[in-house]
């Protein structure tokens, strides 16, 4: 009985296109939009970095190693003085100046592990205000030449490869520096919000309809009702996470991590948002007022969760607040699987705990729901 | 047969040993209006029972509880020997509601499938059922265009397969025939006149719960106030036929007073300078209504003979038009 509920409501939405439209068109339309802007920066812009102080060996290895793009040219620069007279001409986009006299073993980590520090000791990276992408590619130089100079300074067990501990050569969090990869899971994350809510509002549209009515007349138990119709926003949801997936991977060449790391977030993420979407838009009496909830909860979440606009660019109270939103765990996963690369075990925390907001919502959802359909 | 409502042991008169549908003292309240105060009724296997009433009456009311939509505030609801709201209830019961209930973007075929796997139908049984019902309300032509595409009427006729497509044992049907073309309403009216089953139809066209049902309880306000076969009702509460004379002009005075003299006459009014006459059988005194006046030399311009309808029977019982 929940199958037929649920799959009828899946063909009424196949057939009812303004919901059509909510769940796949327009995510699909963002995730290619996005998918243009960013791949297209990193093919068709053509950034120069400048370095100096760094042998040609070093430089090769450090390229490698911090996987820049195709268009970013690096360039050897005789001294610091003139990567800082190139940047500041416009004939570099940026720079990193290596003072190996400066250099601690212990110093070597910081570009690493935070790319947004320009002033660490034995670097300077030399950036000018303009040139975002500059920054960030000589940030990410810096970051490569000292993940190589500290595999060659520990035991080789420890760093088989320079490339494995310059893994991230954009971050989360620094500098607003953002890509693809970030973007795509998160605006997947936005519309999970707006499908479900629009999943209720066509419950309460059943409502007024009466057809709600008419379904209750027949020989099944309102939670039959309820799960069915819960069922389907779940699977709406899925399937929208899993096609904004498969395009930005497919189409525009985004990297969202571990398949299986991914797999678990998109149930993570569609479970708690559904319940989320499905409790706050259950509080509504009418189709207009789900709608407006939807819309404004849904954006309110994205800004606080840091959806829209990376946390990180944010003051740390916004951090902190992004942890009170699934939007927000959502994120910290999906970051660490596509902007760490970390393996589908890092994010087990993150999926219990939408899980559990999952089933503290999903149960307040249930009895909410219950009560529409209850005679 | 008829009887006046209230009094329980007339109502077992009435009735066979098991009614498909009993209900017993029924009340429900929203906020502070009764809606529906103390309705008992019940329908026999087969029988087509009417619920007649003006707007606001409580038929949608008692019917959502018979259905297991409302849950009555006071009182007992029996449909084929299983509590009112249950699921084995639910199931014997043919729910057709007074607005359309179905899905306009899915075709009349996708919606019956539906409906039907609610009822647990399945398969090729489905099929068949759905062929079969479609045919049954005349629209076996239209079955895979979508709902929305529609005329009125068969938005209606194709809302009565949804609740016919399981063979319930009670067919509650709620104003079937409200804003529907006279096509479809013969439609309709013609499909519940040959189910055979148990039916309980809610109506204020006076004229179909005359035709169609077997027994009628005119409810009003919240209260069933009469119930029994309409020629008992008629008998009982519509009081006599009307003979209405046109007389241009004439003294009525004179005339009104040699009616008065005529046998089987009960009664002579002036009604805007015409006069009206009260008798057991319009008909039969029709002829010396017309030589008294031909006597008087009055010249009638008009005689009609009205027999008292259901109309009547809730004007007396009410004071009310049953339509305003
Ligand atoms: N859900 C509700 N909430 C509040 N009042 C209601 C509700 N449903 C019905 N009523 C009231 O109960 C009374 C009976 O309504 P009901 O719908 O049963 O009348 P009805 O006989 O079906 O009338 P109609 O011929 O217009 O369909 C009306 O006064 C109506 O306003
Ligand atoms: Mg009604």
């Amino acid at each position: 009985m929940i199958r037929v509920i649920a799959l009828n409501e899946l063909r009424r939405r196949l057939r009812d296109r303004s919901v059509l439209i909510g769940c796949l068109a327009a995510p699909l339309l963002m995730a290619a939009v996005l998918g243009i802007s960013f791949a297209g920066a990193a093919s068709t812009v053509a950034v120069r970095v400048g370095v100096s102080g760094a042998s040609p060996a070093l430089m090769a290895a450090a390229e490698q190693a911090s996987q820049l793009p195709h268009g970013v040219t690096v360039v050897a620069m005789p001294s610091q003085a003139a990567v800082k007279a190139a940047v500041a001409g416009g004939t570099l986009d940026g720079g990193v100046a290596v003072l190996p006299g400066q250099m601690q073993l212990s110093s070597l980590l910081v570009p690493i592990v935070d790319p947004g520090a320009s002033h660490t000791p034995g670097f300077d990276v030399v950036t000018r205000g303009t040139s975002q992408l500059g920054q960030e590619y000589a940030e990410s130089m810096a970051a490569g030449i000292s993940s190589v100079l500290y595999a060659d300074k520990v035991p080789h067990h420890v760093t088989a490869h320079p490339a494995t501990v310059a893994i991230t050569t954009q971050s989360v969090g620094h500098g607003g520096k953002v890509n693809l990869n970030f973007f795509a899971p998160n605006i997947a994350v936005v519309f999970l919000f707006i499908g479900s809510g629009l999943g209720m509002r066509s419950l309460l549209m059943e409502r007024s309809a009466g057809t709600l009515a008419r379904i209750t007349a027949a020989p099944l138990r309102p939670t039959q009702i309820v799960l069915g119709k819960l069922l389907a926003i779940f699977v709406t949801g899925l399937v929208t996470i899993f096609v904004i997936w498969a395009v930005t991977t497919f189409a525009f060449g985004a990297n969202w991590g571990d398949p299986l790391g991914v797999l678990l977030m998109c149930v993570g993420a569609t479970v708690a948002m559904c319940g989320i979407g499905v409790f706050l838009t259950s509080l509504a009496k009418t189709e207009q007022q789900a709608f407006g909830i939807t819309m404004l909860v849904g954006l309110f979440l994205a800004l606080l969760g840091g959806n829209l606009l990376p946390s990180g660019s944010l003051p740390d109270v916004f951090q902190v607040l992004a942890l009170g939103t699934p939007n927000g765990w959502a994120l910290v996963g999906f970051g660490r699987l596509d902007q760490l690369g970390e393996p589908a075990s890092s994010v087990i925390g993150p999926f219990f705990v939408l899980l559990a907001i999952a089933l503290v919502t999903g149960g307040l959802a249930l009895t909410r729901v219950r009560k529409m359909v209850e005679p | 047969m008829q009887q006046a409502v209230g009094g329980s042991e007339a109502v077992v008169t009435t009735l066979g040993p098991s009614p498909m549908l009993r209900c017993e003292g029924l009340r429900k309240r929203y906020g502070d209006r009764l809606a529906v105060d103390g309705v008992t009724f019940s329908i026999a296997e087969g029988e087509c029972y009417g619920l007649l009433g003006p707007n606001g009456a409580g038929k949608t009311t008692t019917i959502s509880m018979l259905c297991g939509l409302a849950v009555p505030d006071e009182g007992d609801i029996t449909v084929d020997g299983f509590e009112g709201g249950t699921l084995e209830a639910k199931a014997a019961v043919g729910y057709v509601p007074q607005d359309l209930a179905l899905y306009p973007d899915l075709s009349a075929v996708e919606n019956l499938t539906f409906f039907g796997q609610l009822y647990r139908l399945s398969g090729k049984e489905l099929q068949t059922r759905i062929g079969e019902t479609l045919e049954l309300v005349g629209l076996a032509d239209r079955g895979k265009d979508r709902i929305g595409t529609y005329s009125g009427g068969m938005k209606r006729r194709a809302n009565m397969a949804a609740g016919l497509l399981h063979r319930p044992k009670l067919l509650v049907l709620d104003e079937p025939t409200v804003g529907v073309d006279p096509q479809s309403r013969n439609a309709i009216l013609e499909t519940v006149g040959k189910l055979g089953i148990a039916v309980l139809y809610t109506t204020h066209y006076m004229e179909e719960a005359f035709k169609l049902c077997d027994r009628i309880g005119i409810i009003d306000d919240g209260h069933l106030i009469a119930e029994g076969t309409a020629d008992a009702l008629i008998g009982d509460h519509g009081g006599r036929d009307k003979v209405h004379l046109s007389c241009d002009g004439a003294d009525l005075d004179e005339l009104a007073a040699a009616c008065r003299e005529l046998e089987n006459i009960h009664d002579v009014h002036e009604v805007d300078g015409n006069l009206e006459l009260s008798t057991d059988h319009g008909p039969a005194v029709l002829s010396a209504v017309v030589a008294v006046a031909t006597r008087h030399g009055v010249d009638l311009t008009g005689v009609e003979v009205r027999s008292p309808n259901l109309e009547d029977v809730f004007l007396s019982l009410t004071g009310k038009e049953l339509r305003d």
